[in-house]
C-alpha cells in the first residue's frame, strides 16, 4: 500500500477514528512485499495495554534550561566555594568552560517538603503542597550545549530538528480520544520558543500528528475566521458552491477517494471554526478555580490560564498538551530572573496537580516538567552581583506527576556541585522510552518506515527507566 | 605428504556433495547460519561488551549458552526448541520470554526462525573456530551461488563485517547499469517508446492501460510539470486546434452534459503527437522550466536563506546559488558537469565566479558556531552533514548510518564514511568574494536603505543607553558612597575623539559605549570589582531587553546587508582555523593554507568528535571503487575535484540511477525505486528494475542532457495516459498499490504550485527570474509573532513595498528556517532541516483555514474578479472567463447557472457597506520575557519598509459587483479541480 495513501482519509485535525492510526492501519490489509507496509505494525499490541495509567500527557516546557542547583537539587557545597575560582580537569568539551569562572551558590534556601521529604527551593511554595505527587529526576543528560538544538532532542528526539514531537508519536501510537480537535496541542509563549514551531512537527509522520499551537495572542489558529466583515451566511453560501463544483468534479474523476477527503475537509473546518473558540473559553470556570491557578493576579494569570486550558483539554480528550514557559535562559542576575519565573508558574502548576487530582485525572494524566538543559555550578566573568549559570547537558532535573509515575521519589543524583549526573544516569532517549511506556507504548515497535529506514523517537532505542515507574 | 594433507578436504567435498547425515546437517546449518545469525543479532548486547552483558546472558559460547543469564534458565535445551528461551523469545509469541531481537526491526524472518528451531532440535552442536572455518571454505562455492555474495570493500573494523553476505536482491543499486534490450515494433512499422515497451512488460496480465488524456488534461499536466504553472487559455485554445480541436469560449452550450469540444479531442492521432512534441519543446524552452526543476533540487538539497538554530543568522548571499540551479536547468547543463561544479566548483576553477556560487551547495545544511560550544563539535557537525548530503544527493545513499559503525545492512564500511569525510577535511566555510556576473539578476538592492534605517535606530539606542548607564553610575557611586573620581576621568579619557572607537571590530554600528570603556580601562588599571559600578547598572528590565535587541540586531544586519555584496555563500581549501563564535560572514583568509591545523581525518569510533582511531586517505565509496579513474590526492586543494570525478562517472551506477529516478518522481508523482535518497537495501525496491537502468544508459548516452530524458518521458504513451481508468475494478484487483502505470496519477499542486497558480490566474505574477529574495504578505499574525533567537528577538516579516515585488515566484520567497510561511508550511512545503526526496500532500484542516480564510487567497479572489470583468462584457461572459483562466475549460450549463445565482445572492448579502482599507503598519508593540531578569518587557519595532507600502487591489477599491463576484473566484480557487493536476 502507497504511503499516501495509507491516510487519504486521515482529513481530521485530529483522527477519524477513535484509534490509533497504527491500530486503525493495522486492520486493513497488509501487504508485505514493499516495505511501506512496515508501517503498519505486525499486531495490534499497539493499543494502549491495560497496565498503562497514563492516557495523557501535558508536558511543562520551561525553555531557556531552568537551573536544578536553584530549584530541585540543592548543592550546600557551592555555598564554601562561592566565588571562588572555578578549574577545569577533564577535557574543554564546551567554549563556556573557558576562560576565568568562578563557583556561584544558590540564592534560594531550600526545604524538604512533603512526607517525602522532597528537596525543593523554598519559593517553590506551592508546589511544595503537592510534593509527594511529585517523582524527581536528576539523572538525565543531553547532548547538546545550545537551545535549539537541545529543544529539538527533548521535544523530538533528534538534535538537529525536522523529527516528529513526542505529541506526534504519541497520538500515532494511540489516537486521539476527541474527533473534533487536534490530539497534540501547544500552547506557546507570544514570543515562540528557540527553534520555532519544528518543536511540535510532525516530521515524517503524517501531517495530522503536527501540533497545533493555539496561539497566546490573536487568533488562536491562524486563519481560524474568516477576515473581518465576511458573515457566516457569506461564508456557508461559498462553502456551498465549493461543495457543489467540488461534487460536479469527483463524479467526472471516479476511483479518487482524495477529492471526497479534502471536500470533507472543508465542513470540518466550518464546524471548528465555532468550536475552537467555546473549548478555549475558560470564563466560565467558576471563581475559585481561576483563583487556584492564580488567574487575575498580573504573574501567574498568563501560565495560570495556560494550565487551566490544559487541564480542560484533557478533559475534552486531548491526549498531548505541551506548555512553554520561559525564557529560563538566567546568565545572569539569577536570583531576578529565576526568582520571577518560579513566582510566574508554582502557583499555577501546584493548582494543576491539585485539580486534575480532586477531578480523579492525575492517575490518567502524565505531567512532565523539564527544561532542554540544566545549569552550570559555575559561571564566566560576569563576577559581583551580577552572576547566574550557563548551559549544562550533563545535569538537570525533570519532575514527573500523575500517570503512573513512581510518585513521592527522587531518582539519580548529580554530583556534589550539580556539575554531572553520576547516579541514575540516562540518556534523554531513555528519558522518552519511558515516557512512551508510561503510556503504553513500546519505543521500539513505535517505528515509522520513512527514507528508508525504520524511525523511532529514540532513534536507536533506549531503555526504560524503571525507578521512575511506580 | 601432500595427498594425506589434501584428504580430508576432499573427502568433506564429497560428503558435502552427496548425501549427509541428520547430525552433519545441523554440524552445516550451524556454521551456515546460526553463527552468523548469533553474531549479527545478539552479540552485540549478549557477549561482545563483556562490561556490559544484557540480562547476564552471554551467547559466546555453548557453555555460557547453557548457564544461561539472570533467569538462571539455560538458554536452550538442545533438542527440544520448545522448551528453550532462545527459540521461545525470537518468536516473539511467549508470554514469559520477552521478544527478541528487543526492536522489532531487528526482529528474525520466518526462514530464520526456523534455522534456529532446526539447530536446537538438531542438539544445537556448537564447533570450534577451527572446524567452522573448515566447512565454510569447504562449501564456500556452494553457499555463496545460494547465499548471496561477499563485497569487496575497503573493510570493516571486524572480519566478520568484511566477510559478510549480500542477498543480491538489496545489492541492486551497486551493480553496474546495464541497458536492456528492448523490442520497440510493434506491429507493422510502427517505433514503440521503450519506456512504453518496458512499462508494457511489467504489465499485471489482464489490466489493459487507460486511454489517452484529452487536450485540456495533457497541457495542464505537461505544463505545471515543466513549468509549475497553468497554460493561459490562449495556449491551451491553440494546442486544442493544434490536436484538432476547437474550444467554444464565448458561447456557453446549452446541454450541460455534453462536453464542449475540447474536452474530448483525443491525442491518439498523429497530428496530436505532433502538438505534443512541439508543446513540449515549447515549455523546455520556457525561462520558468528552470524555476520548476530548481525547486525539487532545493528540495533536496535543502535550501534557506538563514542558517538555522540558535541565532538562525541569515545567509544574505544563498540567494545565488538559488540562481545558479535555475541557470543550470534553463541551460540544460550536463548533469555530470552539474555535480561537479557543485561539490568542486572553486577547484575547478576559482577565478569565475559562477563556479564559486555552485559550491553553496555544500553550504545548504543548517549550521552555528556559538559561544557556548567548542569548534571541534561544530566542525564536525559540518563535516557529518556535507558527507551525508553529497551521498543522499547524488548516490541515492544515506551516508550517516556509518559514522559511528560499519554500515548495519549495506557495503559501506565506516572507514568509507571517513574517508569521504578526508575529502572534506580542507574545505572551509567562506561568505567568498565572487563579483556579480551579467546574467544574475542585481535588481531592488536600493532596499537596504531599509535595514540601514533600523541600524541607525539600533545606534541609537546603544549610545542612548550608554547615557543611562553614565547617570546610573554616578548614582551608583552616591548611594554606594564611593569615590567616582578614578571612574570620572576614564570616562572623560574614553570620550575623546582620539580614543573614542566604533563598536568592537568586525561588528556593525557606531555608537557611544564610554560605560563598557570606562570598565575596562578601570579594570586593566587594576582597580578593584567592587569599586566601579557593575555591568549595566540600574538598568531596568526594558532597558536589560532594549540594550539586546539593538546590540544583536546589528549583528543579525551584518548578515542582511551581505545580500548587496559581491560574495557567495561557498567555500574555500585550507587549513582548518579556530573560531570560538560565528557573528560575522567569512572571508577567505589570505593565509589560508598556512595558518591553522591541516585536519588528518580518522574513523571516529561512536561518531565522537573526539575519538581518534585509524588515520585515513580521502577516498570514495570502496564497493564502488571500479568507477574512481585516478586516486584522490592529500593536498589541501583538489581533494573534491577527483572526488566529483568518481561521482560523475558514467559508471558509477549510483549516480545515474538516482538522478532519472528523481527525473521520474518528477513526472510521474512516484518514483521508481521508492526512496530516492536511499537506494540501499533498507530502501523500497525499484517497481520497474529495467526501465531504471534503460533510463540510465540512455541518460549518459544523451551527454547527461535532462531536456532529453524530459522528451523521451514525455512523448511516451504512459505520460500521456488518462488519470481515470475505464475499469476501476480490474485495476484496483491488478494494481492494488498503483505501479502498473496503467494509469496517470493525480496529484495535488505542491504549496508552491498553488500560490504561483493563483498569482498567474489574477494576471499578478511578476515572472522576473532570479535576485534577491522577495517578501510576500504572510499571514499577519505570523509576520508579527515575536521570533526567539539567540538573547534576543528577530525582526518582524515586512512584506516588499510594492506588489510586483511581493508577487513573485515561490522559488524567490525569503526562506527563513525558523519562520516558514504559514500557507506554504501547511500544503507540505517541506522544512529545510532535512533533504526532501519526495513532496507529500496530506490533507489537514489548517489547508482550509489558510486557503478560504487567509488573506492572500481572499486578495487574490478579488484581483481574479477585477480582471474577469475589465476583461468580459456580461455577467455571463465573465463566469466564462474564470472557468477559462483557472481550470483551463468553459463552465457547462449548469456551473454558469450556479455561478451567476452565486453572484447575486452575494452582491445582496453584501449591501451598502464598503469594507474599510488595509492600513499599513509602521510599528509593532513586541512584549517578550527578558532573559537578564525574567520580567516582561515591551519594546516598538519601526517596519521601515511599510512606510512605502502599496497594498494589493482592496475591496474598497472596486465596485460591490466585482466585490461579489470575488467569492465566485474564491470558490473555484478553493476547489478541487483547481488545486488537483490530472
Amino acid at each position: 500500500m502507497e504511503d499516501n495513501q495509507m491516510y487519504r482519509r486521515d482529513t481530521l485535525l485530529g483522527m477519524s477514528s477513535i484509534l490509533g492510526t497504527i491500530a486503525f492501519n493495522s486492520m486493513l490489509k497488509a501487504d508485505d512485499t514493499q516495505p511501506s507496509s512496515l508501517n503498519i505494525p505486525p499486531s495490534a499490541s499497539l493499543l494502549q495495554p491495560s497496565f498503562a495509567k497514563a492516557k495523557n500527557v501535558i508536558f511543562l516546557m520551561m525553555e531557556g534550561g531552568p537551573s536544578h542547583i536553584d530549584t530541585f537539587d540543592p548543592k550546600p557545597m557551592l555555598e564554601k566555594l562561592h566565588l571562588r575560582e572555578f578549574v577545569r580537569e577533564e577535557q574543554q568539551i564546551s567554549a563556556m568552560q573557558s576562560g576565568k569562572r568562578y563557583y556561584v551558590q544558590s540564592p534560594f534556601k531550600f526545604v524538604k517538603a512533603g512526607q517525602s521529604g522532597a528537596d525543593m527551593a523554598e519559593n517553590w511554595m506551592h508546589l511544595a503542597k503537592v510534593a509527594d505527587d511529585i517523582c524527581f529526576f536528576r539523572g538525565c543528560t543531553v547532548d547538546s550545549v545550545n537551545h535549539p538544538t537541545a529543544m529539538y532532542q527533548m521535544n523530538c528526539g533528534n538534535r538537529f530538528g525536522g523529527d516528529p514531537g513526542i505529541g506526534a508519536w504519541v497520538n500515532y501510537g494511540l489516537g486521539s480520544i476527541n474527533q473534533d480537535l487536534p490530539g497534540f496541542i501547544v500552547l506557546p509563549e507570544v514570543s515562540y520558543p528557540q527553534g520555532g514551531s519544528a518543536n511540535w512537527s510532525n516530521g515524517y509522520l503524517p501531517a495530522k500528528f503536527q501540533g497545533t499551537p493555539l496561539r497566546a495572542k490573536g487568533s488562536p489558529i491562524l486563519d481560524l475566521t474568516p477576515p473581518a466583515g465576511v458573515s457566516t451566511a457569506r461564508q456557508r453560501k461559498n462553502l456551498d458552491l465549493i461543495a457543489k463544483l467540488n461534487t460536479e468534479h469527483a463524479a467526472k474523476h471516479p476511483g479518487h477517494d482524495e477529492l471526497a477527503a479534502r471536500m470533507d475537509n472543508y465542513e470540518l473546518a466550518f464546524r471548528m471554526q465555532m468550536q475552537v473558540p467555546e473549548t478555549l473559553d475558560i470564563s466560565k470556570e467558576d471563581a475559585k478555580t481561576k483563583e487556584l491557578y492564580g488567574i487575575g493576579n498580573d504573574a501567574t494569570d498568563s501560565f495560570g490560564r495556560k494550565c487551566l486550558l490544559a487541564r480542560k483539554l484533557v478533559e475534552k480528550g486531548v491526549r498531548f498538551v505541551q506548555l512553554y514557559n520561559g525564557s529560563w535562559d538566567s546568565h545572569d542576575y539569577i536570583e531576578r530572573a529565576h526568582g520571577n519565573l518560579v513566582r510566574g508558574v508554582d502557583q499555577p502548576i501546584a493548582a494543576l496537580i491539585t485539580d486534575l487530582k480532586q477531578r480523579g485525572l492525575l492517575e490518567s494524566t502524565l505531567i512532565v516538567w523539564c527544561g532542554e538543559f540544566g545549569r552550570t555550578p559555575d559561571n564566566g566573568v560576569r563576577g559581583g552581583t551580577a552572576y547566574g549559570r550557563d548551559h549544562n547537558p550533563n545535569a538537570m532535573t525533570i519532575w514527573l506527576a500523575g500517570g503512573g509515575c513512581n510518585a513521592g521519589h527522587t531518582i539519580g543524583a548529580t554530583d556534589e556541585l550539580g556539575m554531572e549526573a553520576v547516579e541514575g544516569k540516562a540518556h534523554i532517549r531513555d528519558f522518552h522510552v519511558t515516557l512512551l511506556q508510561l503510556l503504553g507504548l513500546d519505543d521500539n515497535k513505535l517505528t515509522f518506515y520513512h527514507a528508508g529506514r525504520f524511525k523511532q523517537l529514540s532513534q536507536f532505542g533506549g531503555t526504560v527507566i524503571k525507578d521512575l515507574i511506580s | 605428504m601432500k595427498t594425506s594433507i589434501a584428504l580430508p578436504f576432499a573427502l568433506l567435498l564429497s560428503v558435502a556433495a552427496t548425501a549427509v547425515s541428520a547430525d552433519e546437517q545441523t554440524e552445516l546449518l550451524f556454521v551456515r547460519r546460526i553463527a552468523p545469525l548469533l553474531h549479527e543479532k545478539c552479540l552485540a548486547c549478549h557477549g561482545n561488551d563483556e562490561a556490559k552483558i544484557s540480562g547476564g546472558l552471554d551467547m559466546r559460547t555453548l557453555a555460557s549458552m547453557l548457564k544461561g543469564g539472570d533467569s538462571e534458565t539455560p538458554g536452550l535445551t538442545a533438542g527440544k526448541p520448545k522448551e528453550s528461551p532462545l527459540y521461545l523469545a525470537v518468536t516473539r509469541q511467549h508470554a514469559d520470554w520477552s521478544p527478541m531481537p528487543p526492536k522489532e526491526a531487528d526482529k528474525l524472518d520466518a526462514e530464520q526462525i526456523s534455522w534456529v528451531k532446526d539447530w536446537i532440535a538438531g542438539g544445537a552442536p556448537w564447533l570450534d573456530e577451527a572446524r567452522m572455518q573448515a566447512i565454510a571454505k569447504a562449501h564456500e562455492a556452494k553457499w555463496s551461488l545460494e547465499d548471496g555474495t561477499v563485497m569487496k570493500t575497503s573493510g570493516g573494523l571486524s572480519q566478520e563485517w568484511s566477510n559478510r553476505k549480500y542477498k543480491p536482491d538489496g545489492l541492486w543499486a551497486y551493480q553496474p547499469v546495464r541497458r536492456p534490450d528492448v523490442e520497440t515494433r510493434r506491429q507493422g512499422d510502427e517505433e514503440r517508446n521503450p519506456i512504453d515497451s518496458l512499462i508494457a512488460k511489467k504489465l499485471p496480465a489482464g489490466l489493459e492501460p487507460a486511454p489517452a488524456a484529452d487536450a485540456i488534461t495533457f497541457i495542464r499536466r505537461a505544463s505545471f510539470d515543466l513549468t509549475g504553472l497553468p497554460p493561459t487559455p490562449e495556449e491551451v485554445a491553440a494546442f486544442v486546434k493544434e490536436c484538432g480541436g476547437e474550444i467554444q469560449t464565448k458561447r456557453v452550450r446549452e446541454n450541460a452534459d455534453t462536453p464542449s469540444p475540447g474536452l474530448i479531442i483525443s491525442l491518439s492521432s498523429p497530428q496530436a503527437d505532433k502538438a505534443i512534441a512541439s508543446l513540449i519543446e515549447r515549455l523546455l524552452e520556457s525561462p520558468h522550466y528552470g524555476e520548476r526543476m530548481a525547486q525539487h533540487w532545493l528540495d533536496v538539497t535543502r535550501y534557506a536563506d538563514s542558517s538555522g538554530f540558535s541565532n538562525d543568522y541569515e545567509r544574505g548571499n544563498a540567494w545565488r546559488y538559488r540562481d545558479y540551479v535555475v541557470r543550470a536547468f534553463n541551460s540544460d547543463k550536463p548533469y555530470d558537469q552539474f555535480i561537479k561544479e557543485q561539490i568542486a566548483g572553486d577547484e575547478i576553477d576559482p577565478d569565475n565566479p559562477e563556479l564559486i556560487i555552485a559550491t553553496g551547495f555544500l553550504r545548504m545544511g543548517p549550521w552555528e558556531l556559538t559561544g557556548m560550544e567548542v569548534e571541534k563539535i561544530a566542525r564536525q557537525r559540518f563535516l557529518d552533514d556535507v558527507v551525508n548530503s553529497t551521498g543522499e544527493t547524488f548516490l541515492a545513499h544515506s551516508l550517516q548510518c556509518a559514522r559511528c559503525h560499519d554500515h548495519k545492512f549495506d557495503p559501506v564500511p565506516t572507514r568509507d564514511y571517513y574517508s569521504i569525510q578526508a575529502v572534506f577535511a580542507t574545505t572551509q566555510l567562506s561568505e567568498r568574494a565572487a563579483p556579480f556576473l551579467p546574467v544574475e539578476n542585481t535588481n531592488g538592492f536600493e532596499e537596504r536603505t531599509y535595514l540601514e534605517k533600523t541600524l541607525a535606530e539600533h545606534e541609537a539606542m546603544l549610545s542612548r543607553l550608554d547615557a543611562v548607564l553614565l547617570e546610573n553610575a554616578q548614582r551608583w557611586f552616591k548611594d554606594n558612597a564611593k569615590d567616582p573620581t578614578k571612574w570620572n576621568t576614564a570616562v572623560e579619557a574614553a570620550s575623546k575623539p582620539s580614543t573614542r572607537k566604533q563598536g568592537p571590530a568586525k561588528r556593525l554600528g557606531v555608537y557611544s559605549d564610554l560605560f563598557s570603556a570606562a570598565r575596562i580601562a578601570l579594570t586593566n588599571a587594576g582597580v578593584l570589582e567592587s569599586d566601579f559600578p557593575p555591568k549595566f547598572v540600574g538598568f531596568t528590565p526594558e532597558q536589560f531587553g532594549l540594550e539586546r535587541v539593538a546590540r544583536k540586531g546589528l549583528e543579525r544586519l551584518r548578515w542582511e546587508l551581505d545580500r548587496y555584496e559581491p560574495y557567495a555563500l561557498a567555500v574555500y581549501g585550507g587549513r582548518t582555523r579556530q573560531y570560538k563564535t560565528i557573528f560575522t560572514p567569512l572571508r577567505v583568509p589570505a593565509d589560508r593554507m598556512t595558518m591553522g591545523e591541516l585536519e588528518e581525518t580518522c574513523v571516529l569510533p561512536g561518531g565522537d568528535p573526539f575519538g581518534s582511531g585509524e588515520k585515513v586517505k580521502p577516498g570514495v565509496l570502496s564497493v564502488l571503487a571500479a568507477a574512481q579513474k585516478s586516486p584522490i590526492p592529500d593536498s589541501i586543494e583538489g581533494r573534491r575535484m577527483t572526488f566529483a570525478d568518481w561521482v560523475a562517472n558514467a559508471e558509477n551506477p549510483l549516480t545515474t540511477r538516482a538522478i532519472v529516478n528523481r527525473i521520474w518522481l518528477w513526472h510521474f508523482d512516484q518514483p521508481i525505486a521508492g526512496n530516492p535518497n536511499n537506494f540501499g537495501s533498507t530502501g523500497k525496491k525499484p517497481t520497474h528494475p529495467e526501465l531504471l537502468d534503460w533510463l540510465a544508459a540512455t541518460f549518459v548516452e544523451k551527454g547527461w542532457s535532462f531536456k532529453a530524458m524530459h522528451r523521451i518521458i514525455m512523448n511516451s504513451e504512459a505520460y500521456r495516459r488518462s488519470a481515470t481508468h475505464p475499469d476501476l475494478k480490474t485495476l484496483a484487483d491488478k494494481d492494488p498499490i498503483g505501479t502498473s502505470y496503467a494509469v496517470f496519477k493525480p496529484r495535488r499542486l505542491t504549496a508552491e504550485e498553488l500560490r504561483d497558480a493563483m498569482l498567474i490566474v489574477t494576471g499578478e505574477l511578476n515572472p522576473m527570474l532570479g535576485g534577491i529574495p522577495n517578501r510576500p504578505e504572510i499571514n499577519l499574525e505570523a509576520a508579527l509573532q515575536p521570533r526567539q533567537v539567540m538573547g534576543t528577538f528577530a525582526a518582524a516579516w515586512t512584506p516588499n513595498p510594492l506588489p510586483q515585488q511581493r508577487h513573485r515566484r515561490s522559488l524567490y520567497a525569503l526562506k527563513i528556517r525558523g519562520l516558514p510561511d504559514p500557507l506554504q508550511e501547511v500544503f507540505n512545503a517541506p522544512s529545510p532541516d532535512f533533504s526532501c526526496e519526495r513532496r507529500e500532500a496530506s490533507t489537514v484542516t489548517p489547508q482550509v483555514f489558510s486557503l478560504f480564510n487567509g488573506q492572500s487567497t481572499q486578495s487574490r479572489a478579488l484581483a481574479l474578479a477585477n480582471r474577469v470583468v475589465k476583461e468580459t462584457r456580461s455577467d455571463e461572459e465573465a463566469i466564462a472567463r474564470v472557468f477559462a483562466i483557472t481550470f483551463s475549460r468553459p463552465p457547462n450549463a449548469e456551473e454558469l447557472q450556479s455561478c451567476i445565482a452565486h453572484w447575486r445572492d452575494i452582491e445582496a448579502l453584501l449591501g451598502e457597506e464598503v469594507p474599510a482599507a488595509q492600513k499599513p503598519l509602521l510599528e509593532v508593540r513586541r512584549d517578550a520575557i527578558e532573559e537578564n531578569t525574567g520580567e516582561k518587557f515591551s519594546f516598538n519595532e519601526t517596519l521601515h519598509a511599510y512606510a512605502e507600502f502599496v497594498p494589493d487591489l482592496q475591496p474598497a477599491d472596486v465596485p460591490a459587483h466585482t466585490r461579489a463576484l470575488a467569492d465566485v473566484c474564491l470558490a473555484l480557487l478553493n476547489s478541487n479541480e483547481f488545486a488537483y493536476v490530472y
